[in-house]
């Protein structure tokens, strides 16, 4: 357990710079998750951490201590692999074992070690079987005994779940999670998905293109976005995104293709000035007084009913939760709520305080 | 899986027949040449039942070609085993741009063995050879390299390593090209020494790549002639009779066919008693656990 910090790391691939200055506090016994489309460095960040690539320029600091500079075994830190990395000509005993006999622990204490993390796992039945004797849901949880076993000061996740399927995700997602209420040991955890990220992080942060966008909590991020790229990637289906300028007094909202979105409340953006109005698909309402749409597609998900709605040319997604019986082509009229707007300036992307 | 159809074994045959009459069939006939005593041209084949076996198993000659061959063979393939591992890792460490090297690695192996090893005859011939030559230069008197009987053996274990090793360099690196490099990044930040990943992650993971080169080296090296023929024909006296030379001096020199069959049959038995052998042990060195 200690907390880690990354002071201005740089990366380069031979001169082509993939990472450009970032900074990130993470405090001891924090689960941070780094998320960010594929390509905008978040494993990169993470192999930084690890020590499985060279910081360019920079620091990472563990426990207060600087460790950029550190062999992985010198870091004090485990690493749960995408493909989990099991050696396969080993069993799960000796897997989970391996790192404590790299560091010379007696075979009693390894054993004692071991059978206590396959404890919390229960991997109990499972120590003597091999990785390909395993389910992958299995061999899962046997990288995670592993990471476990020597308790390190940091664990890094790098898509961990991506493996596996839709219903055994949403199993292992709770399981990781009560894992580090019960361990408190600090979680760096890489994924593209959105939905890992909000689920299971005291604190995320957003990259893109190897910049930090906006780093904070689940409802920070979804609640006040620092911009339409996090607005955008936050929160499925994702938000709506309209180009326009704020109408005549405030009290509108004029998009480009001329629709008049009336707006409750006037925003603090000076009337005519172009900006993007980022809007949740589940704040849109159905009201008689509102504006006019019509129905081009409704998916029911069962839960919900998604719906996509056009506004002279633009399609905004709509969720409801009430059966509504909307059938497509049907024309229905819209309302927004006065605070769940958000601005964004259409040049820098950058949330306007409205 | 194709569905057995009746018919289908017809199929079967071309490939068998022909194998029946190039393998099956000398095999069966030197196997029933080994129990006769049968001088070629000559006439006369008496039958002796197992008397060639018997005059082979308790003759020196054999066990001292016996053990020549013992000697080269593990000689030549724990040298060409582990140039050729170093040289695998070495190249699967280098960047892509380094890998053209390889392929000048490689050159030894493209030319024919027996030309390879007139190559080497003329390198090593005495005084004015390559190798003497520069080594006069320098002052250093060198050794006969094939004409004293423990050089000879250097020499034809050195010759078959540089005609071999880019063989098993090729094999070792192309099994290292299929290992999962995350198995590498977990040992290390499990603690491991690099010397500990390549004793417990890259070697077991290479194990099927290393019974393969080592059990196709070995069956090579048992049946060892053309180099040894063409740079020391078995001499100096039989410091370098190897089997299978000495089979071809008692098939060929002194025409004894019948005995000659008898120690084909022998050699064959010890070769594949001896690939069992190290099949099983490497299999189960790693096979059964890591301990």
């Amino acid at each position: 357990m200690a907390p880690l910090a990354i002071r201005r790391a740089t990366k380069s691939f031979g001169g082509f710079e993939v990472l450009h200055g970032i900074d990130i506090d993470i405090e001891d016994g924090e689960f941070v998750v780094l998320v960010g489309p594929s390509g905008c460095g978040k494993s990169t960040l993470l192999r930084l951490i690890a020590g499985l690539e060279d910081i360019t320029t920079g620091e990472i600091l563990i426990d207060d201590k600087e460790v950029s500079r550190l062999h992985p075994k010198d870091r004090d830190i485990a690493m749960v692999f995408q493909s989990y990395a099991l050696y396969p000509h080993m069993s799960v005993a000796e897997n989970m074992g391996f790192s404590l006999r790299m560091r010379d622990v007696k075979p009693p204490e390894r054993d004692r070690k071991v059978q206590a993390a396959a404890e919390i796992l229960g991997l109990t039945p499972l120590l003597d079987r091999y990785p390909r004797q395993l389910s992958g849901g299995q061999r899962q949880r046997v990288a995670m005994g592993r990471a476990i076993v020597r308790d390190p000061k940091v664990f890094l996740f790098d898509e961990p779940l991506s493996n596996l399927d839709a219903k055994l995700r949403v199993q292992m997602r709770a399981e990781i999670r009560v894992l580090h209420k019960k361990l408190k040991t600090t979680i760096v955890y890489v994924t593209h998905d959105q939905i890992e990220a909000m689920t299971m992080a005291d604190k995320i942060v957003v990259l893109r293109d190897g910049h930090v966008e906006q780093i904070g909590s689940p409802l920070e991020l979804y609640d006040t976005p620092a911009n339409a790229f996090v607005g955008g990637f936050i929160g499925s289906p994702a938000m709506n995104m309209l180009n326009g300028r704020i109408g005549e007094g405030g009290r509108s909202f004029v998009t480009d293709n001329g629709a008049e979105l009336p707006l409750a409340a006037p925003p603090r953006i000076e009337p005519g000035r172009a900006t993007i109005m980022g809007l949740r698909p589940e704040d849109i309402e159905i009201d008689e007084a509102g504006f006019p749409a019509q129905v081009q597609l409704i998916e029911p998900t069962g839960a919900d009913i998604h719906v996509n709605l056009e506004v002279s040319g633009d399609v905004l997604t709509a969720v409801f939760h009430e059966r509504l019986g909307l059938s497509e082509g049907q024309s229905v009229r819209l309302s927004i709520p006065v605070d769940k707007v958000h601005f964004f300036d259409p040049d820098s992307g950058d949330r306007i305080v409205g | 899986m194709v569905r057995w159809q009746r018919g289908l074994w017809l199929f079967f045959v071309p490939s068998f027949g022909l194998l029946a009459v190039v393998l099956l069939w000398p095999l069966g006939y030197a196997i029933y040449l080994s129990f006769f005593d049968y001088y070629l041209g000559s006439n006369v084949r008496s039958f002796i039942g197992l008397g060639n076996y018997v005059d082979l198993l308790t003759e020196q000659r054999l066990w001292r070609s016996m053990w020549t061959t013992i000697v080269i063979a593990f000689g030549s393939v724990g040298l060409e085993f582990v140039v050729g591992f170093a040289l695998a890792l070495a190249l699967y460490r280098l960047n892509s741009s380094a890998r053209v090297f390889s392929v000048l690695l490689f050159l030894p192996h493209i030319v024919t063995p027996v030309v390879a090893a007139l190559f080497l005859k003329w390198m090593l011939a005495a005084n004015w050879g390559f190798v003497d030559a520069t080594l006069l230069t320098f002052g250093i008197t060198p050794p006969d390299w094939l004409g004293d009987p423990f050089w000879a053996k250097i020499s034809v274990i050195l010759a078959d390593a540089w005609i071999f090793t880019p063989l098993i360099m090729m094999v070792l690196y192309a099994g290292l090209q299929g290992l999962d490099e995350s198995l590498i990044e977990a040992a290390q930040i499990d603690g491991a020494s690099n010397w500990r990943i390549l004793r417990h992650v890259i070697i077991p993971a290479l194990i099927p790549a290393i019974i393969f080169t080592i059990s196709v080296r070995l069956m090579d090296v048992f049946r060892f002639f053309d180099i040894i023929y063409v740079l020391t024909g078995g001499g100096p006296g039989t410091a370098t009779e190897t089997i299978t030379i000495y089979t071809y001096q008692l098939g060929f020199r002194m025409l004894q066919v019948g005995k000659a069959s008898a120690l084909g049959v022998i050699t064959l038995v010890i070769v594949a008693a001896l690939l069992l052998t190290i099949n099983r042990l490497l299999n189960s060195i790693y096979r059964g656990g890591d301990r």
